[in-house]
């Protein structure tokens, strides 16, 4: 297969991955991370698209996602902090109180 | 000039005046406008029949009052017919009704709801006028509803006793199993003829091709509206439970004119039951059996009224014996004299219940008759004119009946005429057993109520005098040939021409033998009374009881309806059914949404599946169909 | 094949394992390592491209920023709570079946692409490297250039409430 595609299948392979990782895994932190994997994915097929289209779109989108990552992290972390701080555990199972 | 329209809107205005400003304007007005109305509505009916009479007297006066309905090509009218036989209707009606008038200002005089009383008392009148005078037999249904409502309004007046409401209810249920006939037999006649006006009816009856209906079944149906209204077997029983009403509401409703409806019913259409012999069979059967049956039960009567009120359905027998044998215009004489008698006898035993300050049994009266003369003479007046002793209004009529229930050529028979001589024995027997205990024997009351006896005052009084005179002169009239435009005469069969005679004779001397046995009986008091009903126990106390008659219908129609009601309609069709059937639905929307909200784990893990697996779903889908 | 064919496909399976191990690690601080391993096998896949800013960019923000702030918290927090022992959730079956699924769909809409691109225009990707990138970003995309500094503001704001109020709570 030639570049493109096998980017492309790269590119959702990650994503799948961390897709996965987000539903399986229990760790409050661990699933912050799965959803940046996610993130990487979604770069990966970007460039790959901007690249082969020989348009610039596709990357000024990838720098654009570079700042909301950085800025959805730097929020992120201090609220899974008060909640690990609230319920004395990183275990996402106990923070179902919607439940029902 | 709408004088029917007139006669019929009068009592209606006085029941909305008294109805509504009654209670504000105080006793005088609601007499004024209670009593007056009536009166006007009176002179109005007789200046109609002066109309009528002067045009010879066979062409009816018509009115179409009002356009009820209109569907397609056929209409219904609000239509007013006055001819000679509405003129007698509507002349007693509205005579007599206001002589009853008259005397409630006296009797209701220290009653709390006076105006209601007159209010309720203007209605019936207004209703009744719409049966006698109206033309279609939809207009003469809705005023037989009418004074179906009113005598439940007046039966149950003192509603607070819960017995005296439940005889008004008694008396409207009855009469609605009734009205059951009477719609059947209304529909039929409007399925066949495309018409529901009396007079059309009745040529239609009489034209030489006869309707495609049985007149019989069509007969018996209207017959069995008029049972119900006119009290006849079985559905007779509403009439002396009517007497918890007021004394004057007796007289007007239960003797002179609602339960005369049926006789007027069935006379008028007499087209059909010329044509129907089973039918005419039926009812002269029924008549004579409710006649004997009534007449027997008032023999041990205590209680004045019911005296009375059995003595009403025993006449009403006769005159429906009358219809069944084709003699119509008598069955109307006799009609016209019992009101008379019947009103005044009534009102009599409202006088003496008056004077004596409520007391009914007349185990506990006796020696009035010095004591209120007045209401003595009256009362012996009727009480002789009903026992049928010449030259009174009722030997008249009742002499008539009887000689044509045995020689009728439609249905005449020898066994019709002795069950009608026994009742008549019976009637003069009970009827002068009451006089003489009320009003000639010993005194039997307590000292403090004889203290009070009093004459009733002039309104009452002059009132009683009036029916009094009628109940004697009234018969001279010759009801039967004045209306035989209208109501065919009654012809007797064969060569039982020279029976007449004999027969009249022997009617006499039953009325003078029913006297007798009465003096015998009772002329001293009580004593040999109670012996005799010792002797007979049984029969006594199946008297008493009314041949059980309640209490047959007690077991055999009220409790298995009751039954049915309670278990089946609403055990399981209100609470399992019904009540069921919605809680369930809401325990079922319970218990759905319990089960679907376990979706909502809290989980943000299985969110995100889900939300993953629709995805795939959807792309796999998308993918699969282009 | 060529060397760079060679280092593609190595380092795509340098990330796909990275991404692999992340699953599978039970210690967060490996699943950190993990991540980052395979973000710099795609700043190199990026390089390769051509797109070196954005291969510069990966480094610095992503590996840099991010996952520095990411294992600072792990190091941070006692991570040795019950998510610890028991690694996986209850939707751990389902959960790969559907991520299958996932990639199965995708992977179908994207083996249908067309033909390769017109790659005629700019082989070696030279409107990507930092001189032209830069000068083509500011002048056509400043806006979307400014809008991210008033996001990243709002998210100084956020971070701020977020802690402050944290606090209030904690008392």
């Amino acid at each position: 297969m030639d570049k493109s595609q096998l980017l492309l299948w790269v590119g959702i392979g990650l994503f799948a991955i961390g897709l996965v990782g987000v539903m399986i895994r229990r760790n409050a932190l661990v699933m912050l991370m799965c959803m940046e994997l996610m993130l990487n994915g979604v770069i990966l097929s970007l460039v790959t698209f901007s690249q082969r289209t020989a348009t610039l779109s596709g990357a000024v989108l990838v720098f654009l996602i570079f700042v909301v990552a950085a800025a959805e992290i730097a929020i992120a972390i201090p609220i899974v902090l008060l909640l690990s701080r609230q319920r004395r555990t990183l275990d996402v199972e106990a923070y179902s109180s919607l439940k029902g | 000039m709408n004088l029917l329209t007139v006669i019929v809107i009068l009592p209606l205005v006085g029941f909305l005046l008294n109805g509504l400003l009654g209670p504000r304007l105080g006793k005088p007005f609601v007499s004024a406008v209670g009593c007056g109305l009536p009166i006007l509505a009176f002179l109005a009916a007789v200046r109609c029949f002066l109309l009528v009479q002067g045009s010879g007297g066979e062409q009816p006066l018509v009115e179409v009052a009002y356009n009820w309905a209109t569907f397609g090509d056929r209409s219904f009218d609000i239509a007013f017919y006055f001819d000679r036989l509405s003129a007698v209707m509507t002349l007693i009606v509205t005579g007599v009704g206001s002589l009853i008038h008259v005397y409630s200002t006296g009797y209701m005089k220290d009653d709390p709801s006076y105006a209601r009383y007159f209010a309720y008392l203007n209605l019936f009148l207004f209703f009744m006028l719409l049966l006698v005078l109206g033309r279609s037999l939809l207009v003469c249904f809705v005023g037989w509803e009418g004074v179906g409502l009113a005598s439940y309004l007046l039966i149950g007046f003192w509603f607070e006793d819960p017995e005296k409401a439940a005889a008004g209810k008694k008396a409207f249920i009855t009469n609605r199993v009734g009205d059951a006939g009477f719609l059947l037999g209304l529909f039929l006649i409007y399925h066949t003829l495309g018409t529901l006006e009396m007079d059309r009816i009745n040529s239609a009856f009489l034209a030489p091709t006869l309707p495609a209906v049985s007149a019989s079944l069509v007969g018996i149906l209207l017959f069995i509206g008029a049972c119900g209204k006119s009290a006849q077997i079985p559905l007779h029983v509403w009439l002396p439970d009517a007497m918890a009403g007021p004394t004057p509401v007796s007289a007007l409703i239960h003797a002179a004119t609602m339960v005369t409806a049926g006789v007027y019913l069935v006379a008028r259409l007499n087209g059909i039951y010329q044509h129907a012999p089973e039918a005419s069979h039926v009812i002269a059967i029924v008549g004579a059996a409710t006649a004997f049956f009534a007449a027997s039960v008032a023999v041990v009567q205590t209680d004045i009224k019911k005296v009375l009120a059995y003595s009403t359905l025993s006449q009403l027998g006769y005159m429906f014996v009358a219809l069944g044998v084709g003699a119509y215009g008598v069955a109307v004489f006799h009609l016209y004299t019992h009101a008379f008698f019947k009103a005044c006898l009534f009102l009599g035993a409202g006088s003496v219940i008056h004077a004596l300050g409520g007391e009914q049994d007349i185990r506990k009266m006796g020696g009035l008759a010095k004591k209120i003369p007045i209401t003595f003479v009256t009362f012996a007046v009727a009480t002789a004119a009903i026992a049928g002793i010449p030259p009174l209004a009722g030997f008249f009529s009742k002499d008539e009946i009887l000689w044509f229930a045995f020689s009728s050529a439609t249905g005449g028979s020898p066994l019709l005429w002795a069950i009608g001589s026994i009742t008549a024995l019976m009637t003069s027997f009970y009827m002068f057993r009451l006089l003489w205990l009320t009003f000639l024997t010993p005194s039997r009351m307590s000292q403090e109520v004889e203290h009070h006896v009093h004459e009733s005052p002039l309104n009452m009084s002059g009132v009683l005098i009036v029916l009094a005179v009628l109940s004697a002169v009234g018969g001279f009239v010759k009801i039967p040939d004045f209306l035989e435009h209208v109501l065919p005469l009654a012809r007797a069969g064969g060569e039982l021409e020279h029976f007449e005679m004999p027969l009249l004779v022997f009617s006499v001397i039953v009325a003078l033998t029913g006297l007798a046995g009465a003096i015998m009986v009772y002329g001293k008091g009580l004593a040999k009374g109670e012996v005799l009903a010792a002797r007979f126990q049984g029969l006594h106390r199946l008297l008493s009881n009314k041949y059980y008659v309640d209490e047959i219908y007690e077991a055999c129609l009220y409790r298995p309806l009751h039954w049915v009601s309670d278990r089946i309609f609403l055990g399981v069709g209100d609470r399992f059914l019904i009540d069921g059937s919605l809680n369930g639905m809401a325990a079922l929307a319970q218990r759905a949404a319990g089960r679907l909200s376990r979706v909502e784990t809290g989980s943000l893990q299985f969110y995100v599946l889900l939300a993953v697996g629709g995805a795939a779903g959807c792309l796999i889908w998308m993918w699969r169909h282009g | 094949m060529s060397l760079q064919t060679l280092l593609l496909y190595l380092f795509s399976g340098g990330a796909l394992f990275g991404g692999l191990l992340m699953l599978v690690a039970q210690h967060p601080m490996r699943v950190a390592l993990a991540l980052i391993s395979s973000m710099l096998c795609l700043a190199g896949i990026y390089a390769m491209l051509g797109v070196h800013v954005i291969a510069v960019f990966q480094v610095l923000i992503y590996v840099g920023a991010v996952m520095v702030f990411m294992v600072y918290v792990i190091m941070l927090l006692d991570v040795r709570d019950p998510s610890f022992l028991r690694r996986y959730s209850h939707a751990l079956t389902p959960g790969v079946v559907a991520g299958v699924l996932l990639a199965i769909a995708l992977g179908m809409a994207v083996s249908q692409l067309p033909g390769p691109a017109p790659a005629s225009q700019d082989p070696e990707g030279a409107a990507f490297l930092i001189r032209p990138f830069s000068v083509e970003f500011l002048k056509t995309y400043w806006l979307h250039f400014e809008l991210t500094s008033v996001l990243l503001v709002a998210a100084v704001v956020a971070a701020i409430a977020v802690i402050k109020g944290g606090r209030r709570k904690d008392g």
